[in-house]
């Protein structure tokens, strides 16, 4: 009796939106209802914060649907053509490279002095690279994506 | 996986679009969060509960991490646009999306999307908790004073 005295003094607030959204302990939704059946302040509350969740439910708030989403998924031209313009890249890249390497190196105007500073600039810029490229695939690793579990 | 990704792109949008307060970056932001899980769908560890909140979690921190990007002044609340209306839905209805979309516009962010998770993704309190990285014991609160200031503005709205 005590007990419901109390749940009828004291306004219930919070306990409002887990009383509507389901997310009380049977306790908890008692004193709501008892606190609700004296309280016609908290009643009306609860019943516009009702109607209000509803309505927000049932508002569109994103104008992209699933099939746009499922299209944009599955766009494969633009996988493909991604993928083959790295290749191209990269393959370009390393091929200019090797030329001009092996054309250094067989040069009989460069001593070899000079070609060993300048393959020692390379090396640390070939260095510098790797251990950029090292740190990207360890931190893709440790993504906090990955990190994202239930 | 891509067919249950898309299933969630409506609401990840909608939640996207809460954070950054602008349509197209929020379309972006899902685009990219497609992408990601796509890429490494491994990181997804169905035993370990249900794609959407885990799928939500990762929008969310791709729009953090867009929104830290943002140059200063930039973070766009404003930017928050009513959507053309489609002709499938009743006038009242849309008009009534249109008020809510504007109430909830001149909310906090952080109020702006534990709405859209709990009212219009219909996540649990657990789940909320989990996408924004809370306490569980803190959600209900966090919810209730968001919901009071959603009424306020659709209140001052309708004055």
């Amino acid at each position: 009796m005590a007990s419901r005295t109390k749940y009828i003094d004291q306004h219930v607030d919070e306990l409002l939106s887990g009383y509507i959204d389901g997310e009380l302990t049977q306790q908890e939704r008692q004193r709501v209802d008892v606190h609700c059946e004296a309280c016609a302040e908290c009643l009306e509350l609860r019943d516009e914060l009702r109607d209000m969740r509803r309505d927000v439910g049932d508002a569109r708030l994103s104008e992209i649907g699933e099939d746009k989403w499922r299209e944009t998924m599955s766009d494969t031209t633009v996988q493909v053509t991604r993928g083959i313009g790295w290749l191209l890249l990269i393959g370009g890249f390393l091929a200019v490279a090797g030329i001009g390497i092996y054309e250094f190196l067989i040069d009989p105007s460069v001593g070899w002095l000079e070609k060993l500073l300048v393959a020692v600039i390379y090396g640390g810029f070939a260095a510098l690279f790797i251990s950029v490229l090292r740190q990207r695939l360890i931190e893709r690793k440790s993504d906090k994506y990955k990190d994202v579990e239930i | 996986m891509q067919q249950k990704l898309a299933q969630l792109g409506g609401g990840a949008h909608a939640l996207a679009t809460q954070i950054l307060g602008n349509a197209d970056d929020a379309a972006d932001a899902v685009q990219d969060a497609f992408e990601t899980v796509l890429g490494s769908p491994e990181s997804y560890d169905a035993g370990k509960g249900p794609l959407r909140p885990w799928f939500m979690r990762v929008v969310r921190n791709r729009c953090l991490d867009m929104l830290r990007r943002r140059k200063p002044g930039d973070d766009a609340a404003d930017l928050l646009h009513d959507p053309a209306p489609g002709p499938e839905q009743s006038l009242r209805q849309e008009q009534r999306s249109t008020v809510i979309r504007r109430a909830i516009s001149v909310l906090p962010a952080g109020q702006r999307e534990i709405i859209v998770l709990r009212d219009y993704m219909d996540l649990s309190y657990a789940e909320i908790a989990d996408v924004l990285e809370i306490a569980p014991g803190t959600v209900m609160s966090r919810l209730h004073r968001a919901r009071l200031a959603l009424k306020e503005a659709l209140e001052i709205d309708g004055k």
